[in-house]
């Protein structure tokens, strides 16, 4: 039984160390913080929102930067806003139903998306403000413009071709023109599966 | 009472293809009655082998069927394995919805027939989702009803495991694998194994 066991153990080394393939997939980290370790100058902006409800922040590590990132309910929409590590603000986000949208802007994105997949499911869609931070907070708090500032749309797809279907990021200009593209590429479940 | 160590290697192919190998161990340590006689031992039970080979079948969807070998006490068991999961990729968690039906085959008993359904929360302690160095709780409850010649029985497992993701290809878990079965039949049989997985994604 013990040599069963020391047969299966070893054939499992063999496998991985046969291997010449040790894939180094690299994804976005993040991780939760506490309010003592966000910058004072990040909070100050988020008390300035009057949030109510649970404030959840996280540090984000990527390849070449690191961000903060609040993440909170707001009059009943999803907010996500980034600061830099010294808490100046990045952008803001906010989650709005395709519904919502006007009919010209969903148009201009659907034309888009049409060319790259056979058929596709909008999974989530933001509204991306980011410039000056006092132009912003007044748009945020009353939804008046004060200055300008820039919009973007930033849209979760999940894409379905012939042979393939992914989950893709788009992020749109204001007036609907394609700025980037990237695949989402999921975690290993296989300690899920099996 | 016993433990349920296991090894998972995890190899991915071209075109949406896996192969899944799993070794998995069990050894008891005590069997006995609530408030009655108990038997402290160690006693090897057995070993499984299992090959399944997956598709990918949607975005979060996959498709298997596989084959398990069992060496217990001198007998092999052979086992088909076909399996159908879901990911379901929640804000701050994952969910796994699996379905399985398996055939078991051996000269020492009739062939039995199994309906599986698990459902597994992986829960990341730190963050939105289990990265590399961080801890999270997998959590699964399964229901298993089986059939062998006329008896019916169901088995129900809930496993509350802490995980640890060493790398992106690496992940190590330890808990409680706790298993009731025959409860259909009045004699409800209690097992409790404390489980050790290592997950290896080649």
């Amino acid at each position: 039984m013990i040599k069963h066991l020391i047969t299966g153990i070893a054939f499992v080394f063999f496998a991985i160390f046969s291997t010449h393939l040790y894939a180094q997939q690299k994804y976005e980290k993040e991780s939760r913080l506490t309010e003592k370790d966000v910058p004072d100058k990040a909070l100050d902006f988020i008390d300035s929102l009057g949030v109510e409800r649970k404030i959840r922040w996280y540090l984000e590590e990527g390849f070449d930067r690191t961000s903060i990132e609040a993440k909170f309910k707001l009059n009943n929409q999803k907010y996500s806003i980034e600061f830099d590590t010294v808490g100046n603000l990045e952008d803001i986000e906010i989650q709005i139903a395709w519904s919502k949208w006007q009919k010209p802007l969903k148009d201009s994105i659907s034309f888009h998306l049409k060319k790259d997949c056979k058929r596709f499911k909008i999974n989530k869609i933001q509204i991306q403000y980011s410039g000056d931070q006092s132009i912003l907070l007044t748009k945020i708090k009353t939804g008046e413009d004060s200055g300008e500032y820039i919009i973007k749309y930033e849209v979760i797809v999940k894409c379905c071709n012939t042979k393939n279907v992914a989950l893709f990021e788009y992020l749109f200009s204001n007036t609907g023109q394609e700025l980037a593209v990237s695949k989402i590429v999921f975690k290993n479940s296989s300690n899920l599966e099996y | 009472m016993g433990g349920l160590p296991s090894i998972n290697l995890n190899y991915k192919l071209e075109k949406k293809w896996s192969l899944n190998f799993k070794i998995e161990s069990r050894q008891l340590l005590q069997k006995g009655t609530f408030n009655g006689d108990s038997n402290k031992s160690f006693e090897y039970v057995l070993t499984d082998y299992s090959l399944i080979a997956a598709k990918k079948s949607g975005l979060n969807s996959r498709i298997s069927g596989g084959y398990l070998f069992r060496f217990r006490e001198g007998e092999a068991t052979h086992r088909f394995i076909q399996q159908y999961t879901i990911i379901q990729q929640l804000p701050r968690l994952r969910l796994a919805h699996r379905v399985v039906t398996d055939q078991t085959f051996s000269s020492a008993e009739a062939t039995e027939y199994r309906l599986r359904y698990r459902l597994a929360t992986e829960l990341p302690l730190n963050g939105q989702s289990a990265d590399p160095k961080e801890f999270y709780l997998k959590i699964g409850n399964e229901y298993i009803s089986s059939v062998q010649n006329s008896d019916y029985d169901i088995e129900i497992r809930f496993v509350p495991l802490l995980g640890y993701a060493m790398t992106e290809n690496h992940k190590i878990e330890f808990g409680l694998d706790y298993r009731v079965n025959s409860f259909l039949n009045h004699f409800a049989r209690h097992s409790f194994w404390t489980t050790l997985n290592w997950f290896i994604e080649l």
